[in-house]
């Protein structure tokens, strides 16, 4: 007797997300098979690539590809209209490292005004990434959602600290897309989840980061997380895991040790920006085949491969 | 498993004989189906019927031999999809590919490329594993016999990829006694590819368009005998080749469709020929879904780097801690005269303070000791992280042969050991260093451990007026134990006498452990009121009895127990009391002066790897001994659990024990990360049961990092679970109320307490 393989297609599925407007919007989510799984059921939406900018601009993209792709460039707006080019890209993701307290310590009105430019510049969907401190976070937030009302933004993210603030403003106030942030911990994940659809921003505008790390780095959490929340929001139906997960690849990546010795510290090791680019690259396609409907990345060597990779396998 | 009680008692005699032991026949088949009894208990089942039920309970996926000595390598044998269901086993494993079309100086340049790559990543040797040689369809067997031995000279374990029967043949008799991997097998030539493997004694490897024609020669193979396979699931693309990869070892594991339960192969050099990216990108994507053995074209360190840390992280046991290895670790471009900073080997302790010495600059020499990957106050509390294992390890890495500076910094929360590790280690001047990691930096910065170190050095004493060292391994002086005087207060609660004999669920009070601060302080000054205070309120709650954590007190364990057992027992009536301590001198000393009225001692704790012999101690004591169901780690399932169990059993019953005194630990787990074990420790309780042991455990253990509100709710659950799944005794927090009440309740659901109106009350 001829072999039939079972299918596993759920019914349940993924929320489909909408970010930006007009032709160059995306949808990401929407599935009802595990990721990349498409002999189980057709998957309409392929998982999207962001690129990462960060609002200090070339100063952080001391790397030679990106010197080189960046040519020319000297403000965040000029970079995110570059980004835009990049193959396989398809979002914008603004990071606003400089906003930190501890750091360079940006004014909230600076960092809109950028907003503002690369808004200006671009025509793809835009995601504001926070510096991490909740409080600025949370003011930032809500003035960049403002400032940027009908643009279908995404902010990433609302954490447990924030959560309120940020999803007042961003999801409730302004229309825009909140995402919900935990680390590696699927409980606090489902529990954020519940929080900000309790304070009324419906869970077609939500998405989640449940943490990253870079491969090598303590990923096994991030890849049994991912593992865990599909299978809870489709084998179990648990609508409140249903949000698509954007995850931030680059910052994780471009700061361990494969990326950051030079080739004169590690000689056998080989060029550095190889490096760099491999680490991004095995990261992004690990968070993508355990269930990323979005990475953000950064180099356009990588976002080139990554983009083949999900061409290849949808 | 696939196979139905029912289908079983089809099968079986219906003759209701009782020779096995069950009532009927269908009782007897449905406890063969769970696997509780084997089938040859009964001695009329048919052949037919062992023969089914053996191959039900044969592993999914088969578990395949590959290579020979420094190149052996196991492939398969998973018994899950996902790591978090339970471990993944055998990691997946890199080839590089030879073609006989390359000329000799590529073969010999790949060859050279390759062995560059063969590093050391956290205790793991990384490198590629197997040589990949293919010949295509014309291959001459010359060729492809002479490329498969070059291989063979490299060193490594050889897969010979060629679906010419001629050629294969003579490259596998030339390498045989290497056990390469034959990778030919197609549904056009599997029964000669077949003849030459099974003659070679080799590994045959299964091709096919897709996973039913694969499915089909494998079924082929398997009827002719030959059960020595892999499948190779490489498809036309990327896209099918996923789809192949994930419904072979899906219908495995999933669908117990043996026939597929084989390790699989992924040639990913065919599927991006020259993309040495997307051949990273691809070998990502099956390192996570089921490529056992993954073929590149190449491997560099920067393919190498990301791959192998991949690898390693998806393929650590989820239940087991990350450890550390042990260790000197120079930070910040320390030398040997740069002051040492220790700490355990748990990994997130490890990175927390790792991270904040580099971000300090300072240079220093961070020390890493075996703490079975506990953190720092677990692994202290457990006497895992002891001044002992502290100058064992010393020792053991001859840290003071490789260093020069004399200045150790321990960390603030177990400053108690500061005593005894100067007292081991008397060279040496120990300073306390902070107690979170998050102020290392400032402390490093100024340079407060080269401060404390300087006033260290000033005020040591002399050397001969150091204490007397007494070995560790001298027996006990009962007669130089001195302590305090005990005064008898009263705190207007007293202790219930006990009918030792009660079926009454046993409640052991947790409340008086070293971890907290409060009885910490109290512990190292000998100051009764906070022990006293926390024995009061425990009693009046109703806790049956007491737990004494002593820490590991290397330096006066005997002293402290003997006064705590006597401080508690001469207040309370003769409260019985759980001796909690890695410190067996203290169990025996306060053993020593313990009064039976209420109940015998409890020594807390035994387990069935390094504190095996917890049960000897009790034993000699006579004694009950909580007897902690794992030897290293958590156990994975009930089956590694009741081994535990049945071995510390065994002990316990040939040193003279009955086996009421063996309390079983099952080792309660948190619902937030291990939610999906919590049926497992259920059950657990309930194969104790059944064999008529006696069970306890750390039940509020389950609640851990739940909100304040939702914990009693959370332990009341489990508790009333665990007592119908027949759990004897818990340790607990008795002063949560809601918690105490299901227990009372649940004593009269079992019958263990006459009902009256007011049974909450008495």
């Amino acid at each position: 007797m001829a072999f039939v393989p079972k299918k596993q297609a759920f019914n349940a599925s993924i929320n489909a997300v909408t970010l930006g407007t007009g032709d160059k919007s995306i949808v990401i989510g929407g599935e009802n098979v595990l990721p990349f799984y498409t002999f189980d059921a057709p998957i309409e939406n392929a998982p999207k690539i962001g690129v990462e900018i960060s609002d200090l601009g070339m100063e952080e993209y001391q790397v030679p590809g990106l010197q080189e792709f960046y040519a020319g460039c000297t403000t965040p707006a000029e970079m995110a209209k570059k980004a835009e080019t990049m193959e396989g890209a398809s979002f914008l993701c603004l990071h606003f490292e400089g906003a930190d307290p501890n750091g360079h310590n940006k004014s909230v009105e600076e960092c809109v005004q950028v907003a503002k430019d690369v808004a200006a510049a671009t025509t793809m969907p835009l995601v504001i990434v926070g510096c991490k401190n909740a409080e600025k976070d949370a003011e930032l937030f809500g003035k960049v959602a403002e400032a940027l009302q009908g643009k279908n933004i995404l902010v990433l993210s609302a954490r447990e600290e924030n959560y309120k603030a940020v999803g007042a403003s961003a999801g409730m106030a302004y229309n825009q897309k909140v995402g919900a942030e935990s680390a590696v911990d699927i409980n606090l994940a489902k529990q954020l989840n519940v929080l900000i659809s309790q304070l009324g921003v419906p869970a077609s505008s939500v998405v989640m980061n449940v943490g990253s790390a870079a491969v090598g780095y303590g990923y096994e959490y991030v890849a049994s997380t991912l593992d865990r929340v599909k299978a809870a929001a489709l084998a179990q139906s648990d609508d409140q895991l249903q949000m698509p997960i954007v995850t931030p690849v680059s910052t994780e990546t471009w700061g361990v040790k494969e990326a950051v010795m030079s080739e004169a510290e590690m000689p056998e090791w080989g060029n550095q920006e190889e490096r760099g680019v491999e680490m991004e690259i095995s990261t992004a396609c690990a968070c993508l085949a355990s269930g990323s409907d979005a990475v953000i990345m950064r180099h356009p060597a990588a976002i080139a491969t990554v983009a083949k990779f999900i061409d290849a396998l949808m | 498993m696939a196979v139905k009680g029912l289908d079983i008692f089809k099968l079986s005699p219906k003759t209701n004989c009782k020779d096995c032991g069950s009532p009927t026949c269908m009782a007897f088949c449905m406890k063969v189906a769970q696997g509780a009894v084997p089938i040859t208990k009964c001695p009329h089942m048919s052949q037919e019927a062992i023969a089914l039920l053996s191959e039900a309970t044969a592993p999914p996926m088969k578990s395949i031999e590959v290579g020979t000595g420094d190149n052996a390598h196991k492939l398969g044998g998973e018994t899950v999809l996902f790591r978090h269901e339970k471990t993944l086993v055998s990691r997946n494993l890199f080839a590089v590919t030879l073609c006989c079309k390359m000329s000799d100086e590529e073969v010999d340049a790949k060859l050279a490329a390759m062995a560059k790559v063969d590093y050391e990543r956290i205790g793991e040797r990384e490198f590629v594993e197997f040589l990949f040689v293919h010949g295509d369809a014309d291959a001459a067997p010359e060729k492809l016999t002479a490329l498969a031995q070059k291989a063979v000279a490299a060193n490594r374990a050889v897969i010979i990829d060629c679906e010419n029967v001629e050629a294969a043949k003579a490259a596998v008799e030339a390498i045989k006694d290497t056990k390469p991997i034959l990778n030919g097998a197609t549904a056009a030539n599997y029964a000669q590819m077949s003849e030459v493997a099974q003659a070679a004694g080799v590994v045959l490897g299964v091709k096919g368009a897709n996973v039913e024609e694969i499915y089909s020669t494998v079924e082929a193979l398997e009827k002719a005998g030959n059960k020595n396979l892999v499948i190779d699931v490489t498809g036309a693309n990327a896209k099918e080749t996923l789809a192949n990869a994930v419904l072979v070892r899906r219908s495995a594991l999933k669908d117990g469709v043996r026939t597929l339960g084989y390790p699989s192969i992924v040639n990913i050099s065919v599927l991006a020929k020259g993309d040495l990216h997307m051949q990273t990108a691809l070998a990502s994507l099956f390192t996570l879904k089921y490529g056992s053995i993954l073929v590149m074209e190449n491997m560099t360190y920067a393919e190498a780097l990301p791959l192998y840390g991949l690898r390693q992280n998806i393929y650590t046991d989820p239940q087991k801690p990350m450890k550390v290895a042990p260790g000197i670790y120079p930070m910040n471009g320390a030398t040997a005269d740069d002051p040492c900073m220790l700490t355990v080997d748990f990994a997130l302790t490890y990175f927390l303070v790792s991270g904040e010495i580099e971000r300090s600059k300072v240079p220093v020499n961070l020390l890493i000791t075996d703490a079975s990957g506990m953190s720092v106050l677990t692994a202290w509390a457990a006497g895992k992280f002891s001044s002992s294992s502290v100058k064992k390890f010393f020792d053991e890495f001859d840290i003071a042969g490789k260093i020069n500076s004399r200045t150790l910094v321990i960390p603030g929360k177990v400053a108690v050991m500061k005593g005894e590790i100067g007292d081991k280690l008397p060279d040496w001047n120990v300073v306390v260093g902070t107690r979170e990691a998050v102020e290392i930096v400032k402390y490093l910065k100024d340079g407060e451990h080269i401060k404390a170190a300087e006033a260290a050095a000033k005020s040591a004493p002399k050397k001969e007026e150091k204490k007397e060292v007494v070995a560790d391994d001298a027996p006990l002086d009962l007669s130089k134990i001195v302590i305090p005087e005990i005064k008898v207060v009263d705190m207007g609660v007293t202790y219930k006498q006990r009918n030792v004999e009660s079926k009454k669920f046993v409640t052991i009070g947790e409340r008086i452990h070293c971890i907290s601060p409060v009885i910490r302080e109290a512990m190292a000054t000998f100051n009764p009121e906070p022990i006293l205070k926390r024995a009061a309120e425990q009693i009046a709650a109703g806790a049956t009895y007491l737990d004494v954590k002593i820490g590991p007190a290397e330096s006066n364990g005997p002293e402290l127990m003997t006064w705590a057992v006597k401080l508690l027992q001469e207040n309370f009536n003769n409260v019985p009391l759980a001796l909690d301590t890695a410190n067996k001198k203290a169990i025996e000393a306060g053993i020593a002066v313990y009064n039976r009225t209420n109940g015998k001692p409890i020594v807390n704790s035994a387990d069935a790897g390094s504190r095996i012999s917890y049960i000897d101690l009790a034993a000699a004591n006579d004694a009950i001994v909580v007897a902690l169901c794992s030897a290293d780690g958590i156990a994975k399932d009930n089956d590694e659990r009741m081994l535990h169990c049945h071995h510390m059993l065994e002990r316990g019953l040939s040193l003279g024990m009955e086996s009421d005194d063996l309390w079983f630990d099952p080792l309660f787990l948190v619902v937030k990360g291990m939610q999906d074990k919590q049926m497992d420790v259920l059950n657990a309780i309930k194969l104790f049961a059944d064999e008529g042991l006696k069970s306890t455990g750390g039940l509020s253990n389950n609640s851990n990092g739940a909100p304040k509100n939702v914990r009693p709710i959370m332990d009341s659950a489990l508790v009333a679970m665990a007592m119908m799944q027949g759990l004897t005794s818990a340790i607990v927090n008795p002063n949560d109320r809601r918690l105490m009440e299901t227990i009372k309740s649940c004593d009269i659901f079992k019958n263990n307490e006459l009902y009256s109106d007011s049974y909450l009350d008495v």
